[in-house]
């Protein structure tokens, strides 16, 4: 997906709503009163994006047929970091399942968030994650299901400033650290529930550097491969449309022990893994 | 008066900090809260506010303001502007509760009190769910019932609620 580059001025008219108490920063207001839409609307970048990746193929948008669901706030606490869950409404049978997950963003300055390639040992087809949304725009993800239909869902969120939002610079040092958590007791023959997160700025090249004025060049997560027993689960291409720490829940289904495992490469090509026993 | 006068009290109003016509307008009669313990910290006492909710059964709208924030100054003016149609919507639900802060007061300075309890910023954000405890921003708004439940997460700012019909959105706690 091409990366268009910002302009100053409106990387700059981007950078967020408030005034910032902890820093003593003073930034510019998100802009209220900006064209409102409806959840299933459509928009001119996704026009765009539906005909990149899908070209003419149908996609199911009606609610009561569709296979996916899309589950966003309508706002949340921060621009940079809203909350997205995606629920199928099929189970991850070899006959039929979920083959491959599209998360966008539309007005992103690169909407394509995320593409996860699934196997059937997902078990069910369920992930959550976060995402920056740079301004008011359409969250979509598009189900492609293993007999090649193409099912979708969308919320509208009212938001600005999360590409460029000021990042955080805490854990410098541990960047990479990838980590695997069940977040449940195990149980055999039957989705699992887990979290992957990887420690990373997830810089999306539109952030400044307020002591040098400069802008941070992009270095971001692109790839989380996640296995377990030595076979695939999900492979996820991603990009900086994803917040920092990158964090996914998935499913996995365990039929005895084995070893859950995550290997992550970022935008400078360093590779990291985290690995989980589990049973 | 002479003129004198008159010069002299013309050139007093002209230099009124921006401070004092800061705030929650009047028409929406806020309960105005100021802090105590400043300067080292500014603590905000809703102990009140939630009685006053409980016995009026009714909602609180609390918003923290910097008298030095111009973007509070922003969401101030469009609450004037557009008063005749807000207030009745927010007098059906809500006490407005409004906190008279100023930017000096970062995350580690500020502290809501709620009876015997008093916490920072982070502290209280994290004990009510909120993910704001992350970063204090000015202005805030919480929306809780009075139990202190939140009623929803809030957006950091207010610039996604400066439209009489947004505004409606977040009194009618539209997800």
């Amino acid at each position: 997906m091409k990366r268009s580059q910002p302009s100053r001025r409106a990387a700059l008219q981007a950078l967020g709503g408030v005034a910032l108490g902890t820093l003593g920063a003073r930034a510019l207001a998100a802009v209220g009163g900006l064209p409102s839409a409806g959840h299933a609307d459509s928009s001119s970048e996704w026009e765009r994006l539906r005909e990149h990746l899908f070209a003419t193929r149908p996609i199911e948008a009606n609610p009561d047929a569709s296979a996916v669901q899309l589950i966003v706030p309508l706002r949340a606490a921060y621009g940079a970091s809203v909350p997205v869950k995606i629920v199928s409404k099929l189970p991850q049978k070899e006959a039929l399942y979920v083959r491959r997950l599209y998360v966008l963003v539309d007005k992103n300055p690169s909407p394509v968030a995320a593409v996860l390639d699934l196997t059937p040992e997902v078990g069910q087809a369920d992930f959550e994650t976060r995402l920056r949304v740079d301004e008011y725009s359409h969250v979509r993800v598009v189900s492609e299901l293993s007999n090649g239909q193409l099912h979708t869902d969308s919320r509208y969120v009212k938001t600005s400033g999360g590409c460029s939002a000021p990042p955080n610079r805490d854990a410098l040092h541990l960047i990479g650290k990838t980590v695997i958590k069940l977040t449940g007791a195990l149980r055999l023959n039957e989705p699992n529930t887990a979290d992957v997160t990887v420690v990373h700025p997830n810089d999306t090249g539109f952030e400044l550097n307020q002591v040098t004025v400069m802008y941070i060049p992009p270095h971001f997560v692109s790839t989380i491969k996640v296995s377990f027993a030595r076979r695939k689960v999900f492979d996820a291409e991603l990009d900086f449309s994803v917040s920092e720490n990158p964090t996914w829940r998935f499913n996995f289904v365990p039929h005895a022990g084995g070893e859950l495992r995550a290997e992550v490469t970022d935008s400078k090509d360093a590779q990291f893994v985290g690995t989980l026993a589990v049973g | 008066m002479s003129r004198r006068l008159a010069l002299i009290l013309l050139l007093c109003l002209g230099a009124l900090p921006l401070a004092a016509l800061a705030g929650f307008p009047v028409a929406y009669a806020p309960i105005v809260v100021q802090p105590t313990g400043t300067p080292e910290r500014y603590e905000f006492d809703l102990s009140a506010a939630l009685r006053q909710a409980k016995r009026t059964n009714k909602r609180l709208y609390v918003y923290l303001g910097a008298s030095d924030c111009p973007y509070c100054r922003k969401y101030e003016a469009f609450l004037d502007r557009n008063a005749a149609e807000l207030v009745p919507e927010f007098a059906k639900d809500y006490l407005v509760v409004d906190l008279r802060s100023n930017l000096s007061a970062n995350a580690q300075r500020l502290y809501i009190r709620i009876g015997n309890s008093s916490l920072p910023y982070a502290d209280f954000q994290r004990s009510i769910g909120d993910e704001r405890a992350r970063q204090l921003v000015y202005p805030s708004v919480w929306l809780f019932d009075a139990n202190v439940k939140p009623l929803m997460q809030m957006p950091a700012g207010t610039g996604t609620f400066e439209t009489v019909p947004e505004q409606l959105e977040i009194l009618r706690l539209e997800q």
